[in-house]
């Protein structure tokens, strides 16, 4: 504390804690809208760089790829439509199958992807891989967890992981974040994906044990991811697609990505009102704070207009401390805003709720300084249309 | 400099709104190195007077004059830069600022008329070493006794030579030691640089020592003074 003092202009000590308190509220409520609307563009992105695709009727799949069976025949003739360039059979399926899934902001999700297929999706080529390796091709047993997913159950690369079927997995890499959704997802093979579906889904296994309509091992995708080639429409391919294959169930990336911010109105709602709530909270606790710091000089301010003081040179020297103390209060509050959002983000439970973008941590110091100034020149201008002797009587 | 005003007049709100006349008309001739006492009861408007003078107060009626310059009624701008040249101020409460040290507090009348630091600076170590403070120059204000406030006071109203200096009780907070310390200089400024003082006092000895005694009474003045008053 003694060596902040040093650090501060005389007696504006409270003041900088003022601002920092308030510029903290602002970040902290800012960091947690940049969170949220990271998540949500994450999945924007994803709905955009792929055409999902999945049998008809309801079946088990989850997430993206939630329908029907998606047969490897259907996925042969997808395959085959003018402008596809590729077509990856994929497995998904919730983590726990107790837990409400129309919760899928936050579910845990298993997927199957088969490593020798390149990613279909343009917007995650690949995932990036913060420890271990990604899936190779003939891998089997082994699995490659999301940040979020790892961190909520202390999973290194080398561990073993228990997919809630009783067949422990070998952990082969974790991911960086991406603060959306793979940050939850364990990717596995495509065929240990099908193994645990045929686990935990008795109807499915003795429809497949009984060879109904020749199902084998390779129609067992609950979706398929489409990448498309360079220069070709996607929404128009996947119509096409829609048209030239039948049984299908085509998300229209386009479409897909209106539905996604329309289903999100509520959080872009909640954010903007998060933002307001905190401009307002922290521009009044930091205007506040400095007009009060200067109406509570207005006896020195009296002693130096009698010294011979201009209005001019008042503000600008009002507006040096202000701008001083504007930015101490800023980096204090960012640094705390900081240690709390970093406190409660290592709670254990893998959920961040915070992301402190440089945006927002630029906007939260820009906005402090400017308001700041404002609030100092309007309690300036106040105090200058008062006489020297009359500023002196109301600051004794 | 010769001060002259004319027909000063003050009128206050009080907390119901109401006015309150506080100097009607005053007339005040000092000529310059002329050391001229304020004397009066309390609330007779001697502090108003003073800080009419000093233009730290807006005028209702009448005219300041410094020399031949009417200096009530310059614009504000060029007020300031009188306040700043031309008057020296000495408080009863001292009016140090907190936050600044003894010699910043000095140093503080240079800055707003552009003298060159190094010279006032030089000048603020000269005057503080003259009135003894000198070994407080990095002290803030809580951290000097009244007496050694009173003496940076007198050091920052002094240092730019202004050729008036108003001094509103400035032993009312003083022992006899320190009063007498400070009511010195003031003699001695105007013997020695002929600077005009204009001292408001309750003190009859420090009445009795100046040149003249403008006794006010209920906001007007009742005695001009003159060589030898009583």
């Amino acid at each position: 504390m003694v060596e902040v003092r040093r650090l501060l202009p005389r007696g504006y000590l409270f003041t900088v804690l003022g601002i920092a308190v308030g510029v903290a509220g602002l970040v902290a409520l800012g960091a947690m809208a940049e969170r949220i609307t990271r998540f949500i563009d994450g999945g924007d992105r994803f709905v955009r760089g792929q055409i999902s695709v999945a049998g008809e009727g309801m079946g088990m799949g989850t997430g993206f790829t939630a329908g029907g069976l998606l047969r490897a025949a259907r996925i042969e003739q997808i395959a085959r439509v003018p402008g596809v360039a590729a077509v990856q059979g994929q497995v998904m399926l919730p983590l726990n199958p107790t837990t409400s899934q129309f919760l899928t902001l936050t579910q845990e999700l298993i997927l199957g992807l088969d490593p020798a297929v390149r990613m279909s999706n343009r917007e995650f080529r690949e995932l990036p891989v913060r420890e271990g390796r990604a899936l190779r091709a003939g891998d089997r047993g082994v699995v490659v967890v999301g940040a979020d997913f790892a961190a909520s159950r202390r999973l290194r690369a080398g561990g073993a992981l228990d997919l809630a079927t009783g067949r422990t997995f070998q952990v082969v890499g974790v991911l960086d974040k991406t603060l959306t959704a793979p940050d939850r997802f364990a990717i596995v093979p495509l065929d240990d994906a099908r193994d645990l579906w045929l686990r935990r889904d008795p109807l499915l296994v003795q429809v497949f044990t009984g060879s109904v309509g020749g199902l084998g091992r390779g129609d067992l995708n609950t979706g398929a991811a489409v990448a498309w080639a360079d220069g070709v429409d996607p929404d128009a391919l996947a119509r096409r697609i829609q048209a030239e294959v039948p049984g299908l169930n085509v998300t229209i990336p386009g479409e897909l990505s209106r539905l996604l911010r329309q289903s999100t109105a509520f959080f872009t709602a909640l954010l903007f009102g998060i933002g307001v709530l905190g401009l307002v909270i922290g521009g009044l606790s930091l205007a506040n704070t400095v007009t009060a710091a200067v109406f509570e000089r207005i006896r020195d301010f009296g002693i130096k207009r009698a010294l011979g003081a201009t209005d001019g040179q008042l503000l600008r020297e009002i507006l040096g401390e202000a701008l001083g103390v504007s930015i101490s209060g800023g980096l204090l509050g960012v640094g705390l805003a900081l240690a709390v959002g970093t406190l409660v983000d290592a709670r254990g439970d893998g959920q961040q709720l915070f992301l402190f973008s440089p945006r927002l941590l630029g906007f939260a110091l820009t906005f402090s300084v400017v308001l700041g100034g404002l609030a100092a020149t309007y309690a300036t201008l106040r105090i200058v249309r008062l006489s020297p002797a009359e500023a002196i009587r109301r600051g004794a | 400099m010769v001060v002259r005003a004319r027909g000063l007049s003050k009128t206050f709100r009080g907390p119901d709104g109401r006015p309150v006349p506080v100097l009607h008309g005053v007339d005040v001739d000092v000529k310059a190195g002329e050391f001229v006492a304020v004397a009066g009861p309390s609330g007779c408007g001697k502090s108003t007077l003073l800080n009419l003078l000093g233009l730290l107060e807006p005028l209702d009626a009448g005219e300041i004059w410094l020399d031949d310059v009417c200096v009530s009624r310059l614009p504000r701008r060029a007020q300031c830069g009188v306040r700043g040249r031309s008057i020296g101020y000495v408080f009863q409460s001292f009016l140090l600022i907190a936050g600044l040290t003894a010699l910043q507090n000095v140093l503080l009348a240079a800055r707003y008329v552009g003298r060159p630091r190094p010279s006032a600076l030089a000048e603020a170590q000269i005057l503080m070493q003259r009135l003894g403070v000198a070994h407080r120059a990095d002290h803030y204000p809580a951290q000097l006794s009244g007496g050694e406030q009173q003496r940076v006071a007198y050091c920052r109203a002094v240092l730019n030579a202004p050729p008036v200096v108003l001094a509103d009780e400035p032993t009312g907070n003083l022992d006899e030691g320190h009063a007498a310390v400070i009511l010195t200089e003031l003699r001695a400024l105007c013997r020695e640089r002929g600077t005009s003082v204009i001292l408001v006092t309750h003190r009859a000895d420090a009445a009795a020592s100046a040149d003249r005694a403008l006794r006010l009474r209920e906001g007007r003045l009742e005695s001009q003074g003159g060589e030898g008053h009583s």
